[in-house]
């Protein structure tokens, strides 16, 4: 077991990985810069929103809220003041945090049912979220702007704007998406690395513990109310920060966005990666947003979908079939998700390698 | 007073709609523990197999293959996918539901396009008018329908073989399975039960006053949840308190929106959705739902 | 473990050192000099993004999937029955004209991200449902693109931009017409409260604001019911509106909505006239049980004359539509898709006229425009991007007989309460 060529094998991958990933925007056309965007950004929620679903059972549709909250809220903070519109013109990237904070904030709000609820009917609980977010994103027109949405101010970070100002790097001419795509590949290993530290910490075993048996858990001295209320303020916390991404990836927040059909992608993301795990969270987040991209921009050369008005299946239409299959097939067929038999096979070999 | 008592009597109507899909879920719940949030696209097959039919054999067949129809894609689902579940985690069974929603409203939205089908319904616009009250005669006949199947539904619970078994699952399905249920047959009746209620209530949302089923008529099955929530997921008597609370609740909010613009207008889908909140707060297993006793 | 690391460290420092000194080289991206400049090409004409010797591409951004479906899908074969009919004539400046259609669903995302994709490679956008997302892409049209997009929404929230173009009235404008024929014609008066149904959201309010004007002008109270999109079931506004004792009802909702809200008005005898903007009817609800109390006392506000005016090129226009697409409805989304794109073809050719297929000569192109009309009733004034390109209002009528499911019962027109309007204000 001590051969060096197989120990090394796995820190070079991740090396290339992340060269590869610092190296795209060097190469890649804003399209694809900005889908990848989306893709983390979703991936940030889609962990958050693990912890919550994967790890310990609850289940939450009104993740989508927290999103608004977080984009929105870094509007508001952001801001300026101009004509109906509120702002508070902080720095950025003070707004930035602020906006995390704020949706943790949501999230310790609604803790009274979100600690008390289990499962399903929390789900269904959460609900209500959406609801309330549509409401107040249409009607509060001084902060969101009501239905056209409000701006969103650019990051500013070390001097550096992350806005649409050309700033040449090795001759490629950096716009807002080229900047913007190494905040999120910050954000998300960030992200990544501290959910992977509470899953395989004593939080994560109470998780867990929650999820598998609540009422051992309690026996076994778990705080469970406790537990799922912190669960469900940090899993608002991921979404807000997803939220304030995606808002400046947007560039303006339309409250549209923020619905329910978005809560239930985050959930197919979960299920179809992976439930319960960091890097199943990431790898559902990409495949399902960027799966109805790859199927519009090349519905003329698929088989099956047809160009839009033709008659056939859309490229809108035929991703919704494949991820809603995806989702009864993973449960089906990959109980643990898309990343289930690679994390198996490693899960293998570290029990090998310790003693 | 004429409009408070026409708006109430609505919301009483219209509730017993809901009443009837959130009896539906409850009864899939009870069988299996499962949440089903497929209820949606059920409701939407059993109205569009109607609107397709009703044309070539007449209304009353048309209803009836509309019931059956639903009824066969609720049993279906349950025998191609959730029974290949049983014993997984519930929270995730949830979720392959959404799944399952997710390909059959696809599918369906994609059949209706973009057309908006009439149901052939008999009672037309026609409307009744007491004592300056106007009720549409639809709504008459959705409270008529709503309460003899409920009824009859309650009936079933109580003295068929199917109800003692379903009673039992429910109860607890482990001693229920030694005790000769068998679960499979219990959980495949109770998910086409809700698929038949559901195309029931998909008729009496799509007629008048609504102009016929088009692809967001689904949307309304969403009103059910809270309806089933806030009266409580394991109940029957919730199912139908919740459902006319939120019929009521929708009616009302929306009839005096102008005097509670403080809150903003169109309050009226939200306000289902407060009044569980709000009643979660203080009951978190809803108004009769049992208070989980754990035997550890 | 010290020396995995190591190697760990040093890998990642020489591909990183690697990649910095190939990036330069090898970068599509990478600027070159005099790239990105317009050309001049065949016929001394300029061009630019989307234009070529041999074809002009139009971007669609439209939704055949989502809650527009309807409209996006009317309006897209309406602009592709016109490109054919342009390049079957050898199209315009001697190149074809090409649609990239790309259906976002009502989905903000994919709209936005449909937007990034065309908009390096067409000239412009002859069609982009779904007001919302415009203004989205609003800062980007405005800043660095500059290509003309003609949205298919009528919101006076989307005028002001020199590239985004609303053709025809914005709701306003029209609610303020429609106010205006409820008083001429439908016994509204003086000291009367005037219901308004509105949609949350751009369409709604912005018709609201026209409707307030037009009460204010004419001493009206207007009594307010919002409603969501998601709202079938007209009941309750019929009743509070007839609480209130409305004597005249104007519609901003759906085609759903109305049908919904004249069919219970007619069944409880509120007695009043009910007028709905453009977006406010489709063709389809006459087969439904709301058919004959639309018939009977609803009407139909819009920019437009209907597909089924008594006009050669109306007849021109469904004769070839139904040959075309013979199972599909003939409804407004035909004639709103066929003006856009004729709208657009215009300022091409004044554009190729100008020997500037740039987007820039577009744009100007549009802006010399004053007095466009493309055959149905109303002539257009883009000379003006705070303005929209016309204030006239035509009152329609849903009936079953005539093509289309509506009639003219008021020709275009312009109110003096629109005329005062300041759009946007």
């Amino acid at each position: 077991m001590s051969d060096p060529i197989k120990r090394l094998r796995r820190p070079a991958l991740w090396t290339a990985g992340a060269v590869l990933l610092l190296a795209l925007p060097f190469y890649l056309d804003r399209f694809w810069l900005q889908a990848g965007l989306f893709a983390m950004a979703a991936a940030i929620g889609a962990i958050g929103l693990n912890l919550l679903t994967g790890s310990t059972g609850q289940l939450s549709m009104g993740h989508a809220f927290f999103l608004a909250v977080g984009a929105y809220g870094y509007c508001v903070l952001a801001g300026d003041s101009t004509g109906t519109l509120t702002g508070l013109n902080l720095p950025s990237w003070l707004a930035a945090v602020l906006a995390v904070a704020l949706a943790g904030v949501a999230g310790g709000l609604f803790s009274p049912i979100a600690g008390r609820l289990q499962g399903a009917y929390l789900g269904i609980a959460t609900l209500a979220l959406i609801f309330i977010g549509q409401h107040v994103l249409f009607n509060a027109h001084d902060l969101t702007g009501g239905f056209n949405g409000r701006d969103v101010p650019p990051l500013s970070l070390f001097g550096v704007t992350f806005d649409e100002s050309e700033l040449l790097v090795a001759a490629v001419p950096f716009g807002s998406a080229e900047k913007l795509w190494y905040v999120a590949l910050l954000a998300l290993a960030g992200c990544a690395l501290f959910a992977r530290g509470v899953l395989r910490g004593r939080p994560g075993r109470a998780m867990n513990a929650i999820r598998d048996h609540r009422i051992a858990a309690g026996v076994l001295g778990v705080p469970v109310a406790r537990y799922r209320a912190g669960v469900f303020v940090l899993s608002s916390m991921y979404a807000g920060l997803a939220g304030v991404l995606l808002a400046l990836v947007f560039q303006r927040t339309v409250p549209e966005y923020f619905g329910m059909i978005l809560s239930l992608e985050y959930l197919a993301m979960i299920v179809i990666g992976g439930l319960g795990s960091v890097a199943g969270a990431v790898v559902g987040a990409v495949f399902v947003s960027l799966l109805p991209q790859l199927l519009t921009r090349y519905s003329d050369a698929l088989p099956l979908v047809s160009a839009p008005g033709t008659g056939g299946v859309a490229p809108g239409e035929a991703s919704r079939y494949l991820y809603g299959a995806a989702v009864v097939a993973v449960v089906l067929f990959l109980p643990g998700g898309l990343v289930r038999p690679a994390f198996r096979r490693r899960k293998t070999t570290t029990s090998e390698e310790s003693p | 007073m004429t409009t408070f008592a026409e708006l109430l009597l609505n919301g009483i109507s219209i509730g017993s709609v809901y009443a009837l899909i959130a009896l539906g879920f409850v009864v899939i719940f009870r069988a299996t523990e499962v949440v089903n949030f497929a209820h949606a696209s059920l409701l939407l097959a059993g109205g569009y197999v109607t609107a397709v039919l009703h044309d070539d054999i007449g209304f009353w067949l048309a209803l009836l293959a509309g019931i059956g129809g639903a009824a066969a894609v609720g049993a279906g689902v349950e025998f191609l996918v959730m029974r290949r579940y049983r014993g997984s985690n519930h929270s995730v069974l949830a979720i392959v539901t959404i799944g399952v929603d997710i390909l059959l409203t696809t599918e369906l939205t994609r059949r209706i396009g973009t057309d908006v089908l009439a149901l052939g319904d008999p009672w037309g616009d026609s409307v009744l008018t007491v004592a300056g009250v106007s009720v549409a005669h639809t709504r008459i006949a959705a409270f008529v329908a709503a309460g003899l199947l409920i009824t009859a539904f309650l009936l079933a619970f109580r003295l068929t073989s199917w109800g003692v078994a379903m009673r039992a699952a429910a109860e607890n399905s482990e001693t229920a399975a030694l005790m000769g249920v068998r679960l499979g047959r219990v959980s495949l009746g109770a998910w086409a039960v809700a698929g038949g209620l559901a195309a029931v209530a998909a008729l009496f949302l799509t007629v008048f006053p609504t102009p016929g089923l088009e692809r967001s008529t689904s949307l309304a099955a969403m009103k059910a949840f809270p309806a089933a929530i806030l009266g409580g997921l394991d109940s029957t008597t919730g199912a139908l308190v919740g459902g006319f609370l939120v019929g009521i609740t929708e009616s009302l909010a929306t009839g005096y929106q102008g005097d509670l613009t403080f809150l903003g207008r169109g309050i009226g889908d939200l306000a289902p959705y407060l009044v569980m909140v709000a009643v979660l707060l203080v009951r978190p297993a809803g108004l009769f739902g049992t208070k989980e006793l754990a035997r550890v | 473990m010290t020396t995995r690391h190591q190697v760990t460290r040093t890998t990642a420092a020489a591909l990183a050192a690697l990649l910095a000194l190939t990036a330069a080289g090898c970068s599509s991206k990478a600027k070159d000099s005099g790239k990105d400049g317009d050309k001049p090409s065949a016929g001394g004409i300029k061009t630019g993004q989307g234009v070529t010797d041999k074809t002009i591409k139009l971007g669609v951004l439209t939704d055949m999937t989502g809650v527009y479906a309807s409209l996006g899908k009317s309006v897209t074969q309406a602009q592709q029955l016109y490109v054919k009919q342009v390049n079957a004539d050898g199209g315009i400046c001697g190149r074809k004209v090409e649609l990239v259609v790309r259906d976002h669903g009502y989905d903000p995302q994919k709209a936005v991200s449909g937007y990034t994709e065309l908009s390096p490679q067409v000239l412009g956008f002859a069609q982009f449902i779904g007001s919302p997302f415009v203004a989205a892409v609003k800062q980007r049209v405005d800043g660095q693109d500059k290509g003309l997009v003609i949205p298919q929404a009528w919101s006076a929230s989307l005028l002001g931009s020199p590239y985004i173009r609303v053709i025809g009235n914005t709701y306003d404008v029209e609610t303020i017409n429609a106010v205006d024929f409820l008083m001429k014609e439908k016994g509204l008066k003086k000291g009367d409260k005037l219901g308004h149904v509105y949609f949350e959201g751009d369409y709604g309010e912005n018709a609201l604001a026209g409707a307030k004007y037009a009460a204010e002008e004419a001493g009206l109270t207007v009594v307010e019911q919002k409603i969501k999109p998601t709202d079938n079931d007209m009941t309750a506004q019929v009743a509070a509106l007839k609480k209130a004792g409305v004597k005249g009802v104007v519609i901003s909702a759906g085609p759903r909505q109305a049908a919904s809200f004249v069919g219970v008005a007619t069944a409880v005898k509120l007695q009043a006239p009910i007028i709905g903007n453009n977006s406010a009817f489709s063709p389809q609800l006459l087969a439904t049980q709301a058919g004959p109390a639309l018939m009977k006392n609803y009407y139909v506000a819009s920019p437009t004359q209907p597909i089924g005016t008594d006009s050669p090129d109306a007849k021109k226009l469904v004769a070839d539509y139904k040959a075309a697409y013979p199972s599909d409805a003939l409804d407004n989304g035909v004639v709103a898709g066929w003006t856009a794109a004729s709208v657009f073809g215009e300022a091409l050719k004044k554009a190729c006229t100008a020997k500037d297929l740039t987007r820039e000569g577009v744009d100007k192109a549009l802006l010399t425009i004053d007095a466009y009309d493309s055959g149905f009733g109303t002539t257009h004034d883009f000379t003006d991007p705070k303005a929209p390109s016309s204030r006239q209002t035509v009152v329609l009528q849903p009936d079953k007989k005539v093509t289309g499911g509506m009639k003219v019962v008021r020709e275009a027109e312009v109110s003096k309460a629109a005329e005062s309007f300041t759009v946007g204000g």
